[in-house]
């Protein structure tokens, strides 16, 4: 049973999701799935594990091409173009709409290259016009005072909630236009997790978020929209105060105070 | 309580059984290495990297054979190890889920046990033969053939380590396969790929058994690949069953020379492999 959301339908929706079900081999991940992510708003994925909320993440990039035997079914519009057609150029979805994982991901390079890298591919820019977009980049993800002086360096010698900060700078380098976070504080202390939070809600003034969490007050902290999901369905899909404060669905009730999951 | 000291003396048994063995085992290493240099370095001198292999009953030294070895190699590994290291990639990367992978894996595997004599014969028969004469050419196809299956095995499994969560950070921000295979995975398993070729030199340059089926021997400096060329596993095979004394004083030292060369890249193969993993 799906409940459809009742939203506010003026705001414009920049990645649509409609009827959309996903397998592993034989194995259904998600059940006719529907829903929309704002634009230039954070909308939050909560549920158990295993409900396909990351399932969810990797078919909006469509991340599980590299894997045989998992195929998408339905409709999954960016600006109205379906990205699930055979047709479409992955590269290019992928520069549009970039990820962030659960675990830091530095690239075996300097802290510049790893920002630098994504850029290059993309642009042909002078040194100092690249100099300039690294630490842009930086700065945008708050990292920039704690590196400028070691870029050289190995981007794997930062701590963990560095290097997680040096991955959404990676991601946000390349300028695409939604940024899907999976578990992206679930490796972080709580400091990291503030900043990283921080920066989630700064980021939403430019780009399209979700993000997947575990944490209940994460998802009430930085969302705006907020997605419960339970076995492989939406179940419940809303402005993420009236889900949290108000539920619709019991099971929602029961998840979001504590009682399964 | 009884329990517990027999366990003890158990202990103790077992123990004393494992450090025996360790020490029979190495006791014959070191009597080997020992006999190799203290016979070796005897023969050490300025004329044996200066001088050609000699006739019998006169001085010499193995410049020749050096060479012969360094030329062969060298092809055998520029031939052999871009072929193991792209099928490799192939397996790792893009057949990784593939049926063909199991199988080039599987003969693959063969190849890599196979005596290597039986390269030097397959060789034998499938150049040699036909062009009518020993060639170094045909020993360096010997060699590459001998490369192949250890740069590929080291391949597959360098660029298996590469966690796939590096792939998949590297495809999410919009990089077309090649690139993350060439820019990513490549670097991240550099020092293991250097290392399956260190080793895989280490493996070749003490290959005796598909030389002589294939680039045989030669008494006399020549660098014609069209022609017989000398190395030192068969310079030391020949000069070691010969009755003269000069000529086994030369394979005494021969044999130290490979044997220092193998183990200084078997030390450069371990210690880049553990920069790897200390990082």
């Amino acid at each position: 049973m799906t409940v459809m959301p009742v939203l506010n339908t003026d705001l414009p929706t920049k990645l649509s999701v409609r009827n959309l079900d996903f397998f592993y081999g034989d194995n259904q991940a998600l059940k006719s799935m529907t829903m929309g992510l704002r634009t230039n708003k954070v909308t939050a994925f909560i549920g158990p594990s295993g409900c396909g909320k990351s399932t969810l993440l990797r078919v909006l990039n469509r991340m599980y091409d590299l894997y045989p035997k998992q195929r998408a079914q339905g409709e999954v519009l960016l600006d109205g173009e379906n990205i699930l057609d055979p047709g479409v150029d992955v590269n290019l979805l992928r520069a549009r709409v970039g990820m962030v994982f659960q675990k830091p991901t530095p690239f075996p390079m300097s802290i510049y290259d790893n920002i630098a890298f994504g850029i290059r591919l993309y642009e042909k820019l002078s040194k100092a016009d690249l100099d300039e977009r690294v630490e842009d980049a930086l700065r945008g993800a708050a990292l920039w005072e704690e590196v400028k002086d070691k870029l050289h360096m190995s981007g794997l010698g930062l701590s963990g909630g560095q290097q997680q900060r040096l991955c959404i700078a990676r991601s946000v380098a390349v300028q695409p236009e939604v940024i899907l976070f999976d578990e992206p504080c679930s490796a972080l202390d709580p400091i990291s997790t503030a900043k990283v939070e921080e920066l989630i809600d700064e980021l939403s003034e430019r780009y399209t978020i979700a993000i997947v969490t575990h944490n209940m007050q994460q998802a009430v902290r930085v969302s705006d929209y907020t997605a419960f999901m339970y076995l492989g369905e939406l179940i419940e899909f809303g402005e993420t105060d009236s889900v949290f404060t108000t539920p619709r669905e019991k099971r929602t009730q029961d998840y979001i105070t504590g009682r399964f999951g | 309580m009884s329990l517990y000291y027999r366990r003890r003396n158990t202990n103790l048994v077992a123990t004393t059984l494992c450090w025996g063995a360790a020490a029979f085992g190495l006791s014959w290493l070191v009597m080997i290495l020992g006999a190799l240099v203290f016979e070796g370095a005897k023969g050490l001198s300025l004329d044996v990297f200066t001088q050609n292999t000699p006739p019998p009953g006169s001085a010499g030294g193995l410049l020749n054979a050096m060479a012969g070895s360094l030329i062969m190699t060298i092809i055998g590994v520029a031939v052999g190890g871009p072929l193991g290291m792209l099928a490799g990639t192939y397996m790792a990367e893009y057949g990784r889920y593939s049926k063909l992978t199991v199988i080039i894996r599987f003969i693959n595997d063969i190849l890599l046990s196979a005596p290597s004599i039986v390269i030097g014969l397959f060789v034998y028969t499938a150049l040699v033969a036909r062009m009518g004469h020993f060639s170094a050419i045909s020993g360096a196809a010997a060699l590459a053939i001998l490369v192949i299956p250890v740069v590929l095995r080291t391949t597959e499994d360098m660029l298996l380590l590469v966690p796939g969560s590096l792939r998949e950070a590297s495809t999410a921000l919009g990089l077309p396969r090649s690139y993350v295979i060439q820019r990513v995975a490549y670097r991240a398993a550099k020092s293991g790929l250097v290392t399956g070729v260190l080793l895989a030199v280490a493996r070749v340059s003490g290959e005796t058994a598909p030389l002589l089926f294939t680039s045989l021997n030669n008494q006399f400096w020549s660098l014609d690949l069209n022609a017989p060329m000398a190395s030192l596993p068969v310079v030391i095979f020949q000069f070691a069953l010969s009755p003269y004394k000069d000529w086994q004083q030369l394979a005494w030292t021969g044999a130290l020379l490979v044997t220092a060369t193998v183990l200084i890249l078997s030390i450069a193969a371990r210690t880049l492999s553990r920069q790897r993993t200390s990082k």
